[in-house]
């Protein structure tokens, strides 16, 4: 039913004449959550790049080694375009999809790190560095749990805030759950590269200081899509 | 894809590319409906001039996040509900949204339902229904919109949609017939003892 109504309120003519520039029109979520992979990629090579692959790759196989990362960087790019409908007022997905597709994550993140332990128990912090830092390191495991735990969330931060950018213009009825969904993308993409660099590969170390990095991405997600979401959409706000 | 939708999608596309007049005329178009839906939400809240025009304003900043490819009324309710629920987030003190008014929300009464009682009976039923259900039903009888695009709209999935609507068709159905038949035992009842006076 379109019925004809009077024209718009004076106010609000004003303000849309103030700004009314042209705009290019968003991508779908689907491009948008490929247009992320690229950054995701950047990202995650440069971390294996800086820190060097892990010693044991041939122990792990190229499946359970590159294989596995990649499942886990598909997953990530599905969080992402998750995220993306849910940032659209016509397109959410409906919430069993997506608890069911944040729920799987999370498994396939636990099952990698089980197998990967499971296959090669490496618990030696054989780092490309000098023998007394590596020694170091062996003595006190907690400070390769925390570079990796802190290491992971600065370089999943960052992707959170490219992220971010590029979901400038959503519209989620539920901005938490939004940011928290491109953030557990941006965790679990991080995550698939810093493991084939990462060269300790006990499941404390795994699950304690990059399941920790994941679980502070998505909480970075989720307060920056809370922030801006309460901030965009609250009457009397900043009008252009 | 409808005529009207195809016109709204133009509309858009030149709204997107600067047009003043284009915007005037989605205002025009959509802006009675959607009125009616934030009517429906807030309970007949005074709020109800200012959500619009949010919504509208939403529509203006965020006109970038539209893409040619979505049915735009299916959008702009989305934004609608959207600008609606964060309000409502965003200002639990806000105790105007949280305030009926007396009358109630006007919409039009549903054609499946206009045989069943007077538009105020189907109107109090339906404010009666759990407001998931009237939501639905309201979406999809009074506003004309696929189980898909509610599905879309409401994050829920196309079967759940039709579910609720359905639902709640029914017990609006049962809600007038029972008011109708305590109505007719209240009537005859009245006639009842109006007999027995006139026969002592």
């Amino acid at each position: 039913m379109m019925d004809r109504s009077p024209k718009p309120p004076e106010a609000l003519m004003r303000a849309i004449a103030h700004d009314i520039r042209p705009v290019r029109p968003s991508p779908q979520p689907f491009r948008l959550a490929l247009r992320m992979v690229p950054l995701a990629l950047l990202v995650s090579s440069v971390i294996v790049l800086a820190i060097g692959p892990r010693h044991d790759l041939g122990i792990l196989g190229p499946l359970l080694a590159w294989g596995a990362s990649a499942a886990q960087f598909v997953l990530a790019i599905m969080l992402v375009w998750i995220a993306a409908r849910e940032s659209t007022p016509a397109g959410r997905l409906p919430k069993q999809v997506v608890y069911s597709a944040t729920i799987a994550a999370s498994l396939v993140v636990v099952f990698v790190t089980l197998l990967t332990f499971s296959t090669s128990p490496a618990n030696e912090p054989l780092l490309r560095v000098p023998p007394r830092i590596n020694e170091m390191l062996r003595v006190s495991p907690w400070i390769m749990g925390f570079a990796c735990g802190i290491g992971s969330t600065l370089a999943g931060g960052v992707l959170v805030l490219l992220f971010r950018q590029m979901f400038r213009n959503s519209l989620a009825t539920r901005p938490t759950v939004a940011g928290a969904l491109y953030g557990a993308g941006a965790g679990l993409a991080i995550n698939a590269g810093w493991r084939i660099a990462c060269p300790v590969s006990t499941p404390w170390h795994a699950l304690g200081a990059h399941g920790a990095a994941i679980v502070a991405t998505v909480i970075l997600g989720a307060l920056i899509g809370r922030f801006l979401g309460n901030r965009k959409l609250q009457i009397g706000g900043k009008h252009p | 894809m409808s005529e009207g939708d195809r016109e709204l999608r133009a509309l858009m596309v030149r709204y997107q590319a600067g047009s003043l007049e284009a915007f005037e005329e989605i205002y025009a178009r959509l802006a009675p409906a959607v009125r009616r839906y934030l009517s429906h939400l807030a309970g007949g809240s005074e709020i109800v001039a200012d959500l619009l025009q949010e919504t509208f304003l939403q529509m203006h900043r965020s006109r970038a996040a539209y893409n040619p490819k979505y049915a735009v009324r299916p959008w702009v309710f989305g934004l609608a509900r959207n600008v609606f629920l964060m309000n409502r987030r965003a200002a639990r003190q806000w105790a105007k949204v949280y305030e009926p008014r007396e009358d109630l929300p006007e919409f039009a009464v549903l054609p499946e339902a206009e045989r069943l009682g007077s538009q105020d009976q189907i109107r109090r039923g339906i404010a009666d229904l759990p407001p998931d259900q009237a939501e639905a039903l309201l979406l999809h009888h009074e506003w004309g919109f696929r189980f898909e695009e509610i599905a879309g709209m409401l994050g829920i999935t196309a079967a759940a949609a039709r579910a609720r609507a359905s639902r709640g068709m029914a017990d609006l159905r049962l809600a007038l017939n029972s008011l109708h038949s305590s109505q007719s035992a209240a009537r005859e009842s009245f006639v009842r003892k109006l007999l027995k006076r006139a026969g002592a």
